[in-house]
């Protein structure tokens, strides 16, 4: 439309010079007004989480009179205790017995739910719905909540912790089951019921072989995260290391409380190690991940194999065409495997069982306060605080969360990229920055914020940069697993044409990742806001606090309007990334 | 070894006993090329007979286990960096999934191809400059998709995508083009349209052209010349002028080890689509990054 119409070319003009006519010719660019909003609100958001970074106080200075700060806390402290063995022995039995319970309930409630939540297995549209409505709600209430609620329900032990992780994680979980089963083939399914199948054997011989090593990771992956939020669950009352290590710091107890928190990093590594393998022994075959777990899995099997342990091949009997014979499956090593993971398993869920001693009375008294306990509840009211200050907390919390995500979506990004194998210009970088990442990520972060809170003595200034720092381990493994899936043809179209590795980084492989990234920087945003919220509860500030308070104060009805509040706020970030996802397809 | 010194200005593609293992798997075994300029020349195999192997050797995107290739005057293989950017830019390369970044603009897709003229990275249309975007759009109204210059490329069908990526060769203005399999994944229709747009092009800019192809009807209507690989070794070059279809049978006859293989032959010649595309798949894997 401008003058340049007649511009010459450069030298290297193509041949079918461009007509004079062609930039008029050439269809105006319309960019729909939806996409318009959502590029403005995105860029709302990023402002937003700007200021609020800039409002946390993270700076250099603080950061270095917070290091200060440590080091007199550490002159006074002395030298990190441990509880009794004996007692530290039972406190980490009861932690780990407690979650895989938790877990495992989930685990069974899910499937039901993820059978109607599947859109190749609803039985109709309204059970569809019920079944998405199950996992968005227990997803979006946090475990502390139920957890609270279930403290002042039953009698004390270790019911409460059991059915606070069992609900919430069946968001999770029976989310990640549907997702499961959508993505089966159907043939086999198929043939079932063309064979005179039941909708349950259609189930159970059809679907169920082909989603089972998926399941048996979620429910694993679930199990870990289960474990490390298990800290906060005892801030609330539920039995475990967590409640000790509250009780510690409470009393100020300081080399008590650090020595239970060193215990509890430790028992997160070594739980995913053994959720590696578990899942190898399940699974079959050396494990593909890039967790801590895997890596150190994959290394022991070297080991082995090296010393010549495992890979004695089995000799196949001889064809013989005896029926009877061929009845008796032969005890070869993989059924023997199979059989001792087997009652392995079957060991420990029933040890879990036991160590928790489960009040299994309370499940049928506890019906009756019900009515009484849940009428405290409703209606909801701010009580004795103004909604100023309720609000005032639940912008602080929010803040948090914005500025952990925009510190970890920068540092993410640089380091997730080389983390690339398409991007990385060599395979040290990318090898250096996957374990950048995995340590990272095997850090848990509730912890590291309880511990920095506790040390530097500065709220939620350690609590944004403890989710900033968890956030990196998260978002840059994402970042890298998506960039490494991008379609290759394009990147390898543009270097063919002579791109230099920056450019085919700018123009093929960030466009195709563009849709992962907001994605995932949004899932980032989401957990952000659910740990700002549990951050409160362990000093951080924020609306957790007055969570807290509520709740150790029986003011149930605040409660009530503080889980709202977060609720809605949970609500509105999902439909805004959903709605983000849909527009940046 | 290089025969043709001293012929720079005629020849452009000199290949000889080029060699190139994936592990275990020989993908070329000795195979030799020279392509003067102007040539338009059709690589014609059955899927994993090497042609888009050679292709890419030729773009320096594979780097041989042993041979030579040398290409505009430079032997490829001792590239690297800037000077092999450079070379690769003198080049277009239409592949068989044509590989246009999907949620990019047609217009950005074809301005891409202008990357190695520029530096640094770009993200966005702003970022290109208006002369560039002007010739991008002259090359999408020569191929004849001038309208749909602002569309996501995913928007495309098949050919119009195909067109798309003749585009942005174009707009590195090319000596040479050199395309694999450029039409195995589209309709007939399509597919006409596509090669003749390719040879049409050819012609008026006096490109050279080296085309892998498995439709032997479709070679011999299109290319100057035939050149016919099987199993990582040239067993035909000649002129496709006056060439019948039973001829380039006889050939792969006279080659083929047994009757079992030659009736692979024609099966697989009838139907190579899906495996030209399995082919693609195969040495994506071991692509040189």
């Amino acid at each position: 439309m401008s003058l340049i119409t007649a511009t010459p070319p450069a030298p290297s003009a193509p041949p079918p010079a461009p007509s004079p006519s062609i930039a008029d010719r050439a269809p105006r660019r319309r960019v729909s007004p939806e996409r318009i909003a959502a590029i403005l609100a995105l860029g709302a958001i990023v402002v937003a989480s700007v200021i609020a970074l800039a409002d946390s106080g993270i700076s250099i200075p603080s950061m270095i009179e917070s290091w200060g700060n440590a080091e007199r806390f550490f002159a006074r402290v002395g030298t990190i205790t441990f509880p009794e063995p004996g007692e530290l022995v039972y406190l980490t039995a009861l932690t780990i017995g407690l979650v895989l319970c938790g877990t495992l309930l989930a685990a069974v409630i899910s499937v039901p739910i993820a059978y109607l939540a599947a859109s190749n297995t609803t039985p109709g549209r309204g059970w569809q719905a019920f079944g998405r409505f199950v996992t968005v709600l227990t997803r979006a209430i946090p475990d502390v909540v139920l957890a609270m609620v279930f403290v002042l329900m039953f009698s004390l032990g270790s019911l409460p912790g059991i059915l606070a992780i069992g609900i919430h994680s069946i968001g999770m979980i029976a989310k990640l089951f549907a997702d499961a089963i959508e993505q089966i083939d159907e043939g086999p399914r198929r043939a079932i019921r063309a064979a005179g199948g039941s909708k349950l054997q259609e189930f159970t011989s059809g679907i169920l072989p082909q989603v089972l090593p998926s399941w048996v990771a979620t429910v694993l992956h679930r199990n870990d995260i289960n474990l490390r939020g298990s800290v906060v669950l005892g801030y609330v009352g539920v039995v475990g290391l967590g409640m000790e290590m509250s009780f510690a710091f409470k009393s100020l107890n300081y080399s008590e409380g650090l020595g239970i928190a060193l215990v509890m990093f430790a028992l997160c590594v070594v739980m995913e190690i053994v959720s590696s393998v578990v899942r190898q022994a399940m699974l079959g075959g050396a494990p593909t991940g890039r967790g801590l777990g895997d890596r150190v899995v994959r290394l022991a099997g070297r080991a082995g194999a090296k010393r010549g342990v495992e890979t004695t091949p089995v000799a196949r009997p001889a064809v013989s065409h005896d029926l009877d014979a061929a009845l008796r499956r032969p005890w070869d090593a993989v059924r023997i495997r199979n059989t001792v993971w087997g009652w392995l398993a079957f060991a420990v869920v029933v040890g879990s069982v036991l160590v928790c001693n489960i009040q299994w009375g309370d499940l049928i008294t506890f019906w009756a306060k019900v009515p009484e306990i849940a009428v405290q509840f409703w209606p909801p009211s701010f009580g004795n605080y103004d909604a100023a200050t309720m609000f005032g907390a639940m912008a602080q919390t929010i803040g948090i969360a914005l500025a952990a995500t925009l510190l970890a979506f920068v540092v993410s990004v640089f380091v997730g990229s080389l983390a690339a194998r398409n991007v990385a210009p060599n395979g040290t970088v990318r090898t250096s920055m996957r374990l950048l990442l995995v340590v990272i990520r095997g850090i848990p972060e509730v912890i590291l914020a309880i511990v920095l809170i506790v040390i530097t003595g500065l709220g939620s200034q350690a609590g944004t940069l403890a989710l900033a720092f968890g956030g990196i381990g998260l978002l840059g493994k994402l970042i890298a697993d998506s960039f490494e899936e991008v379609k290759p043809g394009p990147e390898r179209a543009l270097r063919a044409t002579g791109a230099s590795r920056g450019q085919v980084y700018a123009s093929a492989t960030l466009p195709q990742g563009t849709r992962a990234l907001i994605g995932h920087s949004f899932y980032l945003l989401d957990t952000n806001i659910r740990a700002a919220t549990i951050l409160g509860i362990v000093g951080g500030g924020g609306i957790g606090y007055y969570l807290l308070n509520a709740g150790q104060g029986s003011n149930y009805a605040v409660v009530t309007a503080i889980v709202l509040m977060i609720l809605v706020t949970v609500l509105i970030v999902e439909g805004i990334a959903m709605w983000m996802r849909r527009v940046f397809k | 070894m290089s025969t043709q010194v001293g012929n720079e200005d005629s020849v452009v593609i000199d290949v000889s006993g080029l060699t190139k293992e994936f592990g275990r798997t020989v993908a070329l075994q000795g195979a030799s090329l020279t392509v003067a300029r102007g040539e338009i020349v059709v690589l014609l195999g059955l899927s994993g007979s090497g042609k888009s192997t050679l292709l890419r050797h030729l773009d320096g995107l594979e780097t041989p286990t042993s041979g030579s290739v040398r290409v505009l005057g430079q032997e490829v293989p001792r590239l690297t960096g800037r000077r092999l950017r450079a070379l690769r830019s003198r080049m277009g390369f239409v592949f068989q999934q044509f590989d246009l970044v999907p949620s990019l603009t047609v217009l950005e897709n074809v301005l891409t191809g202008a990357l190695s003229e520029l530096r640094g990275p770009r993200i966005g249309l702003w970022s290109y400059p208006k002369r560039l975007k002007l010739t991008a759009l002259g090359h999408l109204d020569r191929v004849g998709l001038l309208d749909r210059a602002y569309q996501r490329a995913d928007t495309l069908s098949g050919g119009q995508q195909q067109r798309v990526a003749i585009a942005r060769a174009l707009m590195q203005d090319p000596e040479i083009l050199l395309a694999d399999e450029p039409v195995a994944s589209l309709d007939p229709e399509s597919s006409e349209q596509v090669m003749s747009l390719i040879r049409e092009i050819a012609m008026d800019e006096g490109l050279t052209v080296v085309c892998s192809l498995h439709q032997v009807d479709l070679a011999l209507s299109w290319g100057d010349r035939i050149v016919g690989l099987r199993h990582g070794e040239v067993v035909l070059d000649t002129p496709a002028e006056g060439l019948s279809k039973a001829e380039v049978m006889e050939i792969y006859g006279r080659v083929a080890t047994s009757t079992t293989e030659l009736e692979a032959i024609e099966v697989e010649l009838s139907d190579a689509a899906a495996d030209a595309a399995a082919e693609t798949h195969l040495a994506d894997g071991a692509l040189r990054s």
